[in-house]
C-alpha cells in the first residue's frame, strides 16, 4: 500500500482544491453573488423609501453605522444559507468526509470562500450606500476608519456563519434557524463594529478610544470564536 | 475497451479479513441503531446487505465508510484499526452511493481532478483519463454534470469512487433511480472493477443483491439475523428466510 501512502496530499493542496472547487462554481453560476448584491440592492431601496420621508431633519450620519451593519448582516445571511447548497445537493459533502482531509481544513476552506464572496458584496454595496445616504452629508475625515471594523467584522461573521450554517445543513427551515443563531452569537462583534464605525463616520474628537476599544472587541472575538470553530467543526460537520 | 486489471488497485495483506467488526452499536439517542453487530468480511470477497428499512444497513454502511464513528465495538478494515487510524485508511475505501456526490456545475473531467486532488495533491490526469474511458464518458469530459442522464451520473460516480484506487468498495443503493439499461451498463461497470477489491453493497434488490455476492448478511432491528457465504445458500430459501424476517416486522 506503500503507493497510495507517498501520494499524500498536503493540507495546502486540499486547502486550494477546496477553495479552488467553489469559486469555480461560482463563477460559472454567479448564484450567491447574484443573490447577495440584489438583496443589498433591495435592502438599499427599503432604506432609501424609509428614508425619503424625513428628509434633512434627520442626521443620517449619526446612524450611518447601523444601517450599514444591518446591510451587512442580512445580505450575509442569504450568502451563508446559499455556500452549502451545492455541498448537499448530491450528497457532496459527504464524498469531501470520505477523503483524508482534516475537517478543520473544510471549515477553514469554506470560511474564506465566504469571507471573499461577503467582500465582494460589500465592494458593491458598501460604495452604494455612501453614494445613496452619504453624498450629501458632511463626511468627517475620519471615514475611512471604517475599514478596520468593516474587515473584522466580515472575518468573524463568515467564519461563525461557516460553523452555524454547516450545523444547520440538515435541519428543517435552515434559513430561519441560521438567523436565530447566527444573530445573537455575532451580537459582541456587531455591537462592536456598529460603535467603530459610528465613530468612525462622525469623527468626533474624544471619541476614538472608544473606537479603539471596539476594534480589541471585534479582534478579540474573531479570535476566539474563530479558534472555537475550528476546533468544533469536526463535530458539526460530522453530526 | 479497457478491461478490470487496466486499473490496477492497491495491493492488501490477504491473510487479514478486509472488514472485521466486534460488537459494533451506534446510538441515536434511546435508538440504537447498530445492536452488537459481527462482522467478517474476507479480502476480495462481494458482500451484500439485506434488510428492511430501517434495520441498520445505512448505518453500518456509514461506519464502514468512516463517516460515522461506532458508538462502541471494535472495527478493523485492512487489516488497520479503524477508530484508531481512520485518517491512515481514508484512502483505501470509496463508496457509492445512490446519491452521485457529483457537483452539477462542473464537468466530468473536473469533479473527478477535484477529488482525485483531495487525495493525492495534485489531480492525477492520466487516472482521469483512464476513468473517463472505462465508465464511456471520455467524449462527454468537458460536459457539465448537471446535463447528464442518471445513468450517466451513477456511471460517473463509479468513476469518482475509484479516483483513489480504494481496496474497499462500498454500494449503498446504487441501483436506486436507474433504468434496466442504465443497471445493466453498471453492473457490466462493476465486474470489470472487481478483480482485487472487497465490495459491500447495500441492497433492497434480494435477486441482484444475491447474484452478485460471494456472502451475503441479513440485518434487522441492528442485529445479524445471517452472514454466510453464497455458495451453500439456496436462493429460495435465502428468499423465504428474509421475507420471513421482514414479516415479524422487524422494520
Amino acid at each position: 500500500m506503500g503507493d497510495r501512502e507517498t501520494r499524500r496530499a498536503s493540507a495546502w493542496q486540499q486547502y486550494c482544491a477546496l477553495v479552488g472547487k467553489d469559486i469555480r462554481q461560482e463563477i460559472r453560476t454567479r448564484e450567491m453573488i447574484t443573490s447577495m448584491v440584489v438583496y443589498a440592492m433591495l435592502v438599499l431601496t427599503v432604506y432609501g423609501a424609509a428614508l425619503s420621508q424625513v428628509g434633512d431633519s434627520i442626521q443620517v450620519m449619526s446612524f450611518a453605522g447601523g444601517m450599514l451593519w444591518a446591510l451587512i448582516v442580512f445580505t450575509s445571511l442569504l450568502g451563508l444559507n446559499r455556500s452549502f447548497a451545492h455541498e448537499t445537493e448530491s450528497g457532496c459533502l459527504e464524498g469531501i468526509l470520505l477523503a483524508p482531509v482534516d475537517r478543520a481544513l473544510i471549515f477553514a476552506a469554506k470560511a474564506t470562500v465566504n469571507l471573499v464572496m461577503l467582500a465582494v458584496v460589500e465592494f458593491i454595496a458598501v460604495p452604494l450606500f455612501f453614494l445613496f445616504f452619504l453624498s450629501g452629508a458632511e463626511l468627517a475625515p475620519t471615514w475611512p476608519l471604517i475599514l478596520p471594523p468593516l474587515f473584522l467584522g466580515t472575518v468573524g461573521v463568515a467564519g461563525v456563519g461557516t460553523l452555524l450554517s454547516t450545523m444547520t445543513i440538515d435541519t428543517r427551515g435552515r434559513d430561519v434557524l441560521l438567523a436565530i443563531l447566527l444573530i445573537p452569537v455575532i451580537f459582541p462583534l456587531l455591537y462592536a463594529c456598529v460603535s467603530a464605525t459610528s465613530i468612525a463616520f462622525a469623527g468626533v474628537a474624544g471619541t476614538f478610544g472608544t473606537y479603539g476599544t471596539s476594534l480589541v472587541v471585534a479582534g478579540a472575538y474573531d479570535v476566539i470564536m474563530l479558534a472555537a470553530s475550528w476546533g468544533l467543526y469536526e463535530f458539526a460537520v460530522e453530526g | 475497451m479497457p478491461s478490470a486489471r487496466d486499473i490496477p488497485a492497491l495491493a492488501f495483506d490477504a491473510a487479514a479479513p478486509a472488514v472485521r467488526a466486534r460488537g459494533l452499536v451506534k446510538q441515536f439517542g434511546r435508538r440504537r441503531a447498530l445492536d452488537g453487530v459481527d462482522l467478517e468480511v474476507p479480502a476480495g470477497a462481494f458482500l451484500s446487505i439485506f434488510g428492511p428499512n430501517g434495520a441498520g444497513k445505512t448505518t453500518l454502511l456509514r461506519q464502514l465508510a468512516l463517516l460515522a464513528r461506532p458508538t462502541r465495538g471494535e472495527l478493523s478494515i485492512l487489516g488497520i484499526d479503524a477508530l484508531a487510524e481512520p485518517e491512515r485508511l481514508r484512502p483505501r475505501i470509496g463508496l457509492i452511493s445512490h446519491r452521485s456526490m457529483l457537483y452539477g456545475d462542473l464537468s466530468a473531467a473536473e469533479n473527478l481532478a477535484f477529488f482525485s486532488a483531495l487525495y493525492d495533491g495534485e489531480p492525477q490526469r492520466s487516472r482521469i483519463d483512464e476513468l473517463l474511458r472505462l465508465v464511456e464518458l471520455d467524449h462527454r469530459r468537458n460536459d457539465a454534470v448537471r446535463t447528464f442522464s442518471r445513468g450517466m451520473q451513477q456511471r460517473l460516480s463509479i468513476a469518482r469512487a475509484l479516483v483513489n484506487d480504494p481496496a474497499l468498495v462500498l454500494l449503498d443503493e446504487p441501483y436506486s433511480g436507474l433504468d434496466p439499461h442504465a443497471a445493466e451498463i453498471f453492473d457490466q461497470l462493476i465486474g470489470r472493477v472487481r478483480a482485487d477489491r472487497t465490495f459491500i453493497m447495500v441492497s433492497h434488490d434480494l435477486e441482484k443483491g444475491f447474484s452478485m455476492a460471494t456472502h451475503a448478511l441479513i440485518l434487522a432491528r441492528g442485529q445479524v439475523v445471517l452472514s454466510a457465504p453464497v455458495a451453500g445458500i439456496d436462493f429460495a430459501a435465502f428468499r423465504d428466510l428474509y421475507l420471513a424476517t421482514v414479516g415479524m416486522g422487524v422494520a
